[in-house]
């Protein structure tokens, strides 16, 4: 495939993205998710296949590299697992084989996400078109699919682009008034969250600023901007202030299978602090952070460690040497201290 | 609400060493409380170094305003280079009051607020007296320790200078003469119960003094008492404690402690002195970063301790390595429970989740009868200048850096005093099994 022109322009694209992820020049669930799938889809605009498996594959390989130069980025292996249901859904329906999608069980719902209501669009005439491995035009299985997989990809798209409001949608119904929240870091999706939940109720929310990354005095920022009473507080604090926090919501990097999920780290000692004072704590995260993976490492997390000087900067020159500075980016929060998932 | 720029931070630290040394001076003059006016003109400069820092802080102070701006143009006058930080100082807390008071306002109202340096000293109060409020409200000194020991050593000072009235006996009229500097030292930062425990005794000492002793006898005899206590509370206790606590530390352990607890670190470097090979976690958090302290005693003995540093949300990652916790206290209460540096409940409840023993190291001075619940009954707050990188308060957004939280007994393995090995709750009956009657 490398000889063939139009699958370098592909592999472009993807070793652009690999080094992305690698360099930790793109972070975040969501950014990752839609990178993942712009890229996917160039793929498929571009690919040759004159069978279902070969794309397949082709896309496979590509989810592959990616997978593997951010394995910690779990939103991607998400997206293309998703794209690949989409594309053997679809096949599926154009192949007459009216898909067996009768049965719905909470793995299935973990691995694909919500069924497409969408999915029977294909009409009549594409169906009879549809051939596999035609020797006399390779290109018209391609030609006939391509259309629908886009149309399918693009679905995937618009629910990534309005996961926020869908999760924020009812806020209103978990932040009642006069309420205390606590939360850290700095999510998106907390964040529209709590300001959706502000258009209906007046309540307070307290912000832990997540040393190093002070994450949090970002989100006491936005927060404040529109017009929610915030307070910000070290983390250090997060223990003492409990007992008067009604609340926990955070934000969550990847939910596994098993229910646990990777945040930011101060999530763990939050949550935690939340059990012994019996305080709920509820996560908000787009259906695209649901990962059918365990994990392996349970209590070590955080296996992926970010840059020690914003824990001990150079400034302590004397010090740099001697020390060892340990700085993780996630947490493992297990499934138990965990209430609440809400999901789009 | 203003947070200094980095500039302008130096720029007001200077002008308060200034205040400072200006305060100082002009105490020792009026230390023959002839000149009523140097007084009056003490407090505004006083009141001009409150000022400059109130910016950073006022956002916090909900009450302050009213009396504090009626004097605010008399302290411009005095000074005209300090009026336009005073005057912005006043306009942002002014808007801030006048700001919606949301019920989270209300629930933190009443936090101990961080004191403006030098603000009000109010009677006949020591120079040494006025010196340690500055180093307290400072931060300066910092520590139940190290202020307990401070304070006593200051009230030797004043002890020694004071010179009983006529028509008035040592014994009864020492205290009067004390209770406006102990007043002056709370209004520079809330007494911790060491000083407390400390200064209770003290009364005791004078009330019991004997009449008929010469003065300068009694005097002598209570700065005796004085270093009595420090050296058999503080001092012995923690060799004590340091022998104790350096026997649960084995070779190849690793030991994790949080923050800066001036006893720990002695029993990490005791401990290093007597060739144990272990090595050390020092997890730390804003708004103090008191671990680096900690780091930096640590790495400069030969050879350095291994030593990793971590911010508290690192803290689960680190954990599960630690064989032992070691924490210091502010104080003990009678329930149990452990008030002490922000962040130590946290420590002491992700150890006592992953079964590693937490070890608390507290001299039985720091007892207290009180019972605490939470850590939100009575707290105090950072001021201001310790999170200069913060954004800066608005009608909608307060910084708040609570010092202090409350670790529940149930979390604490057990207290090395110098008594030995007890659990937390059993801190009340000690004072009784040792004979005395106060702590």
């Amino acid at each position: 495939m490398a000889s063939d022109p139009q699958s370098a322009a592909n592999q472009r694209i993807v070793e652009d993205l690999v080094s992305r992820l690698r360099r930790r020049q793109l972070v975040g669930s969501r950014a990752t998710a839609l990178e993942t799938l712009l890229v996917l889809r160039q793929v498929v605009s571009k690919a040759r296949f004159s069978n279902i498996d070969q794309l397949v594959n082709i896309i496979r390989s590509v989810g592959r590299r990616l997978v593997d130069a951010q394995p910690k980025e779990h939103s991607v292996g998400n997206t293309v697992r998703k794209v690949l249901h989409h594309i053997r859904e679809e096949y599926h329906t154009a192949n007459e084989q009216p898909a067996a999608e009768s049965s719905f069980s909470i793995a299935k719902f973990v691995l694909q996400g919500q069924p497409r209501k969408q999915a029977t669009i294909p009409s009549s005439e594409s169906r009879v078109l549809l051939k596999e491995n035609d020797p006399d035009d390779p290109d018209s299985f391609a030609r006939v699919l391509k259309p629908v997989l886009m149309e399918a990809i693009q679905d995937v798209f618009d629910e990534l682009e309005t996961v926020y409001d869908n999760i924020s949608k009812n806020a209103k119904d978990h932040i009642h008034s006069d309420e205390i929240i606590l939360t850290l870091g700095m999510s998106k999706t907390v964040d529209s969250f709590l300001k959706a939940a502000a258009h209906y109720r007046n309540y307070t929310v307290i912000v832990a600023e997540t040393a190093p990354s002070y994450g949090g005095r970002e989100m006491a920022k936005s927060l404040s901007s529109a017009g929610i009473s915030t307070f910000l507080v070290p983390d250090s604090s997060i223990y003492a202030l409990m007992s008067r926090v009604n609340k926990v919501i955070l934000g969550a990097h990847a939910i596994l299978a098993n229910g646990g999920m990777f945040a930011t780290s101060g999530s763990l000692l939050a949550a935690t602090a939340a059990r012994s004072y019996s305080t709920p704590v509820v996560v908000c995260a787009g259906q695209f952070k649901l990962t059918p993976l365990w994990n392996l490492y349970h209590e070590y997390g955080a296996l992926d460690f970010g840059d020690p000087s914003a824990v001990l900067c150079f400034d302590e020159g004397d010090l740099v040497d001697k020390v060892d500075v340990v700085n993780p980016y996630y947490d493992y929060v297990r499934p138990e201290l965990l209430d609440v998932f809400i999901t789009n | 609400m203003p947070v200094p720029e980095p500039e302008s931070a130096s720029a007001e630290s200077q002008s308060l060493t200034k205040a400072q040394k200006k305060a100082e001076g002009r105490a020792r003059q009026e230390q023959q409380r002839a000149a009523k006016a140097a007084q009056k003109q003490q407090q505004q400069s006083g009141q001009n170094a409150g000022s400059s820092s109130n910016k950073s802080k006022g956002s916090t102070v909900q009450k302050k305003p009213a009396s504090e701006s009626n004097k605010i143009p008399s302290a411009a006058a005095s000074s005209s280079k300090d009026a336009p930080t005073t005057r912005e100082g006043a306009v942002g807390a002014d808007g801030l009051s006048d700001g919606p008071k949301s019920r989270g306002l209300r629930i933190f109202s009443h936090f101990g607020l961080p004191k403006t340096p030098g603000h009000q000293i109010k009677g006949d109060i020591h120079p040494a007296i006025v010196k340690l409020g500055l180093q307290f409200s400072e931060f300066k000194i910092c520590g139940a320790n190290a202020r307990c020991i401070a304070t006593l050593t200051a009230f030797k000072t004043v002890i020694q200078d004071y010179v009983t009235p006529p028509h008035n006996t040592l014994s009864r009229h020492l205290m009067t003469h004390l209770s406006p500097q102990i007043t002056h030292l709370v209004t520079a930062r809330p007494m911790s119960v060491t000083m407390g425990n400390a200064i209770r005794q003290l009364k005791l000492e004078i009330s019991g003094s004997d009449i008929d002793l010469p003065e300068q006898d009694a005097k002598d005899a209570l700065c005796q008492e004085i270093d009595n206590y420090i050296r058999d509370r503080i001092i012995i206790a923690d060799e004590v404690i340091e022998d104790l606590a350096v026997k649960k530390i084995k070779d190849g352990d690793v030991v994790l402690t949080y923050a800066r607890s001036s006893l720990v670190e002695k029993i990490l470097l005791r401990a290093h002195a007597l060739n144990k090979r272990f090595s050390v976690i020092v997890i730390d958090s804003r708004p103090l970063l008191e671990g680096k302290t900690l780091l930096h005693s640590l790495t400069s003995v030969i050879p350095p301790i291994p030593c990793t540093y971590a911010l508290l949300p690192a803290l689960p990652s680190l954990i599960t390595d630690a064989d032992i916790v070691l924490l210091g206290a502010h104080s003990l209460h009678a329930n149990g429970s452990v008030y002490s540096r922000a962040g130590t409940a946290m420590v002491a409840m992700l150890a006592k989740e992953h079964s590693v023993p937490v070890m608390l190291c507290c001299e039985t001075y720091k007892f207290s009868e009180t019972v605490m619940l939470d850590g939100f009954g009575k707290n105090e707050l950072a001021p201001m200048k310790f999170s200069p990188d913060a954004p800066k308060s608005n009608s909608n957004l307060e910084v708040l850096n609570p010092l202090y939280d409350s670790t529940p007994a149930s979390c604490i393995t057990a207290v090395v005093t110098e008594v030995g090995l007890i659990p937390p709750t059993s801190i009340s009956s000690i004072p009784l099994a040792l004979g005395r009657t106060t702590l």
